[in-house]
């Protein structure tokens, strides 16, 4: 893997390049661009006549200062992607990501920089657009492929193939509003991808669907990528930016804090989610123990979080193949007849799906809480954990469901004790000869 | 990684920038004409969905094209023969004048309100796709022929049933109708800045609508009343109106100076208008989505 980057965005106050300073094999080039946008929503609409009147008749409409109630949405994001490769997008939500992309895709100006793209963009920003719910499946394939600039012809011949890939063979007749958000999902989906783009910017559109079928598209954009196809994609799933992507940028607040290879960049940006303290390093566990709200008008309050041995003695991380207890101190203010205890662990590094989900409630273990200081132990003979970093979320409820209190990030590490090579989890074991 | 083994170098290279587009001119009339002829197939498919679910959703489909003349008309006409309103002579039969009237009118209306209409339609389109925008301009441009020609069958039966003699200049009246869609586009195109950013135009469009049409020739022939007559002159869809309703029916056109000058000013608006409307669709975008 090729990864080409070009940090530094304090470059940025370079001139505007020439096309000839474009590389000759950049598929898409973004030079110092921004976006400014408005609060104040009379305004806005005050500014955009000024500037449809400047724009109509050829005056300079200073795009580059910032005038009252404004501000900078995008600001001097520069990147290059070269043929064949893609590039994520990450950031916080309102960091940026969607209006960028919809100046490349050409849906709105810029107002300064410049943007250069050499080939056939295709924006899926949202699946389906213009798709009408009273015609049928078909009817609006046609439709919606020509709002990609495919030719009756062109969309004849892949009909065939889109429907197969939506999987609707059955409802491709019906009209499109007794379809299920999913079969529209995937309909949409399908179309704009067998349009053949050079460049396809994604936005966050595969976070709809079930998982068989976001499964589906990321194979199916892998296959792309294996065709040439760059891929500009937004997104928060992890996995699909290290995927799918040789670089990344992450955006803050419009500005571009990193451009970087995508694993470099994802992996600054899961710190910055935990907030996680600049020094630390993969290795290193932040300290072992986290402590709650400490709400004092509640019922309950989780006071602490931490890790203790066999021995009742605190330990700063857990190790894969020996046994642990989490314990959580909590204050309980007024008796509870049945605590539910709800302990949730993900990787730090890889998305928002959880290798571990144990509750109370569903081992049936009733937890009563007298008034005072508790601790519930939640003991594990064995650690089944691979050695990684993970969160873990501790939530004490109520049913009817009611959440009395949560740590909702605690970081720790689970280290190596035994040989876990290719082993996803820790398999408790015993070899004899019979 | 596989790769292609010779990456091919595409031809199409696009670039955004923040100057106004104004600025290079012959780049722009380039990409506005390559952009019309692109669009003309996405045009007609928007076209046939639209009418398609039109005809789908409602039982009476597309007889709503002709059933608010039809109302106005056969009112008017009423009216007229009760004796309430008295209009003065008229060249051919009242109902089939008003009708005729009305007819023309509404098609001017319809182009006039067009443009708006296409963009609220297509909002979130707009927002999330690129695309030849003069398609949804055209689609709407082939909905209102559409509806002229439910509305045309509907007079024919008119002008049978009161036998009204029509003239051979019928053939040059597709010329007169043309302009009158021409003008009432041009001038909707040059509104949608305005009609999608300031509300309060919007609203008192109803308004001004009311009063042109009050100040058009439609339901009555034109005044002689000095300063009434004045007025009704000065609006440019005078000439083009009873143009079309002469070629129609008496075949003596009456003003065809006014016609001439007003059509080549209707070439002048709808070019006018569309090039507002292009350069204003990225500001109207970051706004309407």
């Amino acid at each position: 893997m090729s990864a080409s980057p070009v940090i530094d965005s304090n470059s940025a106050d370079l001139a505007l390049a020439d096309s000839e300073q474009i590389p000759a094999d950049s598929i898409l080039s973004v030079q110092n661009v921004s976006k400014k946008f408005c609060r104040n929503l009379k305004k806005s609409y005050i500014y955009g006549l000024r500037d449809i009147f400047s724009e109509v008749v050829g005056a300079g409409r200073k795009s580059d200062q910032l005038r009252n109630q404004e501000f900078w949405a995008v600001k001097d994001v520069s990147l290059n992607v070269k043929r064949g490769e893609s590039i994520g997008l990450v950031g916080v939500n309102g960091s940026g990501k969607s209006t960028l992309l919809r100046m490349l895709s050409g849906l709105m100006k810029a107002d300064t920089g410049r943007i250069v793209a050499r080939g056939k963009i295709a924006a899926l920003i949202a699946l389906g657009a213009g798709f009408n719910p009273l015609l049928s499946g078909r009817e609006n394939v046609f439709i919606n492929m020509a709002i990609f600039g495919f030719s009756r012809a062109q969309i004849a011949d892949c009909f065939d193939e889109v429907v197969n890939f939506a999987e609707i063979w059955e409802a491709i007749d019906s009209p499109v509003r007794t379809y299920s958000s999913g079969m529209r999902a995937r309909l949409g989906f399908a179309c704009a991808i067998f349009t053949q783009p050079d460049i396809l910017l994604l936005d966050e559109v595969l976070a709809v669907g079930d998982a068989m079928f976001r499964a589906k598209c990321y194979r199916q954009l892998a296959k792309m990528r294996e065709q040439g196809t760059s891929f500009f994609l937004v997104s928060h799933n992890a996995n699909a930016v290290l995927n799918l992507c040789n670089t990344a940028v992450f955006l803050e607040k419009g500005r571009m804090i990193m451009y970087d290879t995508a694993e470099a960049v994802i992996s600054r940006y899961e710190e910055a989610l935990l907030d996680y303290k600049a020094d630390a390093n993969r290795g290193a566990a932040a300290a072992a123990v986290a402590t709650g709200s400490n709400q004092v008008d509640t019922e309950l309050s989780i006071e602490k979080v931490s890790f203790i041995d066999d021995a009742g003695e605190p330990i700063a991380a857990l190790a894969s193949g020996q046994s642990a207890s989490v314990c959580i101190n909590c204050t309980v203010r007024e008796p509870i007849e049945n605590a539910i205890v709800i302990v949730m662990i993900r990787e730090l590094n890889s998305g928002t799906e959880c290798v571990l989900n144990l509750s109370s409630e569903r081992d049936k273990k009733a937890l009563p809480l007298a008034i005072g200081q508790q601790e519930i132990r939640l003991q594990l003979p064995y650690c089944g954990l691979s050695p990684n970093l993970y969160v873990m979320k501790v939530t004490v409820a109520r049913r009817p469901f009611y959440v009395f209190d949560m740590v909702e990030s605690f970081r720790f590490e689970v280290k190596k004790s035994k040989n876990m090579n290719q082993c996803q989890f820790y398999q408790p074991r015993k070899w004899q000869l019979q | 990684m596989i790769r292609p083994p010779v990456p091919k170098l595409p031809v199409h290279e696009t670039i955004y920038t923040p100057e106004s587009r104004i600025r290079s001119p012959k780049r722009l009339l380039r990409e506005m004409a390559a952009d019309l002829w692109r669009s003309r197939e996405l045009a007609w498919r928007l076209l046939t969905r639209d009418i398609r679910s039109q005809y789908r959703s409602s039982f009476l489909g597309t007889a709503w094209a002709i059933v608010p003349a039809a109302v106005t008309a056969g009112g008017l006409a009423f009216a007229s023969s009760a004796g309430v309103i008295n209009v003065g002579e008229t060249d051919i039969p009242y109902p089939a004048f008003v009708m005729l009237g009305t007819i023309l009118w509404q098609t001017f209306l319809e182009a006039f309100r067009g443009p708006e209409k296409a963009i609220k339609a297509s909002r979130s389109m707009l927002s999330r796709v690129k695309f030849p925008y003069e398609a949804i301009i055209l689609s709407q441009l082939g909905q209102i022929l559409f509806d002229l020609l439910l509305k045309l069958i509907l007079l024919v039966i008119l002008f049978v049933v009161f036998s009204v003699s029509i003239s051979w200049k019928i053939v040059l009246a597709p010329v007169a109708f043309t302009s009158l869609i021409m003008l009432g586009m041009g001038f909707g195109l040059f509104l949608v800045p305005i009609n999608h950013l300031v509300q309060d135009i919007s609203r008192s469009m109803e308004l001004l609508l009311l009063v042109w049409f009050f100040l058009t020739p439609v339901i009555y022939p034109v005044p002689t009343q000095p300063l009434f007559a004045a007025l009704v002159r000065l609006n440019p869809v005078t000439p083009l109106l009873i143009t079309a309703r002469e070629m129609m029916t008496t075949g003596v056109v009456s003003e065809p100076v006014a016609f001439g000058l007003v059509s080549l000013g209707a070439i002048a608006a709808l070019f006018a208008g569309w090039l507002i409307f292009r350069l204003s669709i990225p500001f109207l975008v970051e706004r309407i989505s």
